[in-house]
């Protein structure tokens, strides 16, 4: 019998770089960031101290973007992590200060408690069938909670030398500690990602969840597994924050979830699941961390650091998913798109309430009197 | 194509509640035969298949596998005694490569310090081997996604996960050509007959006689959850199974 070879279709440079997508991506955005800021302020983004204070900043994520990695790519999400973090590192830092817990211990059972809590949320979600967003979101609300109920408003601070070791210790000529061990958790959740059982079933689970049923995989275990992955993540992130910060209050960590999600997302992780890249992950971390440096370095104000967190999640799941589009039915450009007939009531829709706006903008300072001062 | 069947259902029946799906059907299959199981919607073909395939137990009736009982309590069962089956839906993960998924939910491990690790090079060999050599379709690369395969290729790895058992005697290929374009059906039957060519009894249910007269044997035509007439492709045509699956040639039955 002879073999069918199929016909080798010539490749085009989309299929060409289409598996390293996910890395080029970022990898072009974090240029683009060095040749601005290369531009416009070289001297003081590119101290050795700053780029120290960027690799500082990545590693407190990495663990994160790692355990969210696998839970993104099992079509999962987990926004409860700033708030693990922040009960984790609340529950250890209470165990060392208020009852003498040596910090080899707590430092091991504040990881142990947050996988515990990515365990409940796993259960909530397995077992309850609460959908991930809600079932992560309203524990983001427990956890917090019991957070504020324990340390009502404290800041609990001056931790022992392990603890500040961990989140700001410095190799001598060499890089920071914490960086060290994000960079080891991530190389680490490569090779869960591609060596092992759980990496294996996470994509199947991801890609077709039906079929990994049909062929035997144990989808809803390896999904709690994912959520424990995550927690003990934060709750690792918890107390490199503790240490860096030599304190820690309830409220530390408020937007984990956010800046976690964006930095997998940006490296080339689908949110349609399936689609699992940890270089990605890593390079979108540094992508932010850099991102949000170059906004401090050129003094813009710090509230447009969330504008911009916001902005490059929106474009990069754009992106990604035009691009995965594209490939298969080979839409038509983008002026064809705006011709259409749907398209034209939505620009028609969208010219209303512009002109509304416009309306009521040019009604009220036509009508403006003399602005009271409030207060 | 030997005497003696491989497997036999006989006296099946299967009730759902009040509703009978299966009314006392007799089926056999032959190692080295393409039998095709026909019938309208609703015929109960995919019930027979699944109490074939341990997906589900039948009320009354029993299956012997070389003369001797089975018992089937779970798909499982059935793929420890060598019956598989290929679905329409495929059950790929799109987004693993063909190995990862030929190997899925059973993969080829190794050890390193005690702890297990995925071996993705040798399975990577080994399902291009079982694609070549069982299948006959060797792929442009083995590291692209199953996402980025033609319709035909992504059927060889569907089938080559159940033939990787080697103890594996009957497949179960259900409406394999539904979702394909004419070149890719012809390459899927000719998937057909080079597993009937290495012995193992095919059962195919499809809905396209042209595609069951291409490769069957025998044809097993099913109306309103009976078996009403087994007939070999050699001496009837198109219009003789098409008049059994209608109920015009009931008599005939």
């Amino acid at each position: 019998m002879s073999a069918t070879t199929t016909n080798p279709e010539q490749k085009t440079i989309m299929d060409r770089l289409e598996p390293y997508l996910a890395f080029i991506g970022p990898m072009v955005m974090i240029l683009a960031i060095l040749i601005f800021m290369g531009i416009a302020e070289p001297a003081r983004y590119f101290r050795l101290t700053n780029l120290n204070l960027i690799l500082l900043d990545a590693a407190l994520y990495m663990p994160m973007a790692m355990a969210m990695t696998f839970v993104i790519t099992q079509r999962g999400i987990d926004l409860s992590i700033g708030s693990i973090a922040a009960l984790s590192a609340i529950l250890m830092a209470f165990l060392v200060k208020q009852y003498g817990f040596p910090a080899w211990v707590a430092v091991p059972l504040a990881i142990v408690l947050g996988a515990l809590m990515g365990l409940i949320n796993g259960l909530v979600i397995t077992r309850f069938k609460v959908p991930d967003l809600i079932g992560t979101l309203a524990m983001d609300l427990v956890y917090r909670g019991l957070a504020l109920v324990i340390a009502k408003g404290l800041v609990l601070a001056r931790f022992p030398d392990l603890i500040t070791e961990i989140g700001r210790g410095q190799i001598p000529g060499f890089i920071p500690v914490p960086v060290v061990l994000g960079l080891i958790t991530m190389a680490i959740g490569y090779v869960v990602l591609t060596r092992t059982y759980f990496g294996r079933y996470t994509i199947a689970i991801g890609s077709n969840p039906e079929a990994s049923e049909m062929t035997g995989v144990a989808v809803d275990r390896h999904k709690i597994y994912a959520y424990v992955l995550m927690g003990a993540a934060a709750a690792m992130a918890g107390v490199m924050l503790t240490g860096k910060l030599n304190a820690i209050q309830a409220t530390s960590a408020p937007y984990f979830n956010l800046h976690v999600i964006a930095a997998v997302v940006v490296g080339g992780t689908s949110l349609f699941g399936g689609r699992a890249s940890m270089i990605g992950s890593l390079a979108g971390v540094l992508l932010l961390s850099m991102m949000i440096n170059a906004l401090v370095t050129l003094r813009i104000e710090f509230f447009w650091q969330s504008v911009a967190s916001g902005v490059v999640i929106v474009s990069s799941v754009a992106l990604y998913t035009w691009m995965q589009k594209k490939d298969r039915d080979g839409a038509h450009g983008l002026m064809a798109a705006l011709r259409s007939k749907e398209a034209q009531k939505l620009i028609r829709f969208s010219a209303a309430l512009i002109g509304a706006l416009i309306l009521l903008l040019a009604l009220g300072a036509g009508l403006a009197t003399e602005p009271a001062p409030s207060g | 194509m030997s005497d003696q069947p491989l497997v036999q259902m006989q006296g099946i029946t299967k009730r759902f509640g009040g509703v009978t799906a299966l009314q006392d059907v007799d089926l056999t299959a032959y190692a080295g035969e393409v039998l095709a199981i026909v019938g309208d919607n609703g015929a109960g073909k995919s019930t027979l298949i699944k109490i074939l395939t341990g997906v589900y137990q039948p009320t009354e009736g029993h299956i012997l596998m070389d003369g001797k009982p089975l018992e089937m309590a779970s798909h499982s069962d059935a793929i420890a005694n060598g019956i598989d089956a290929v679905y329409q839906t495929l059950a790929l993960a799109d987004h693993l490569s063909p190995a990862a998924n030929m190997f899925l939910g059973n993969e080829l491990t190794k050890n390193v310090f005690g702890i297990p690790f995925l071996d993705n090079k040798r399975m990577k060999t080994e399902a291009a081997r079982v694609l070549e050599e069982r299948l006959g379709v060797r792929l442009r690369s083995m590291d692209v996604m199953t996402e980025s395969l033609s319709g035909g290729q992504r059927q060889a790895v569907a089938i080559s996960r159940a033939v990787y058992h080697e103890d594996l005697r009957l497949l179960v290929m259900d409406e394999p050509t539904a979702a394909l374009g004419p070149q890719e059906t012809a390459r899927t039957l000719k998937l057909i007959k080079a597993l009937r060519e290495q012995g193992l009894a095919v059962i195919l249910i499809s809905h396209s006689l042209d595609d069951v007269f291409e490769v069957a044997d025998r044809v097993h035509v099913q109306r309103r959850g009976r078996a009403v007439g087994v007939v070999k492709t050699a001496d009837s045509s198109v219009q003789d199974v098409l008049g059994l699956i209608v109920g015009a040639q009931d008599a005939a039955a």
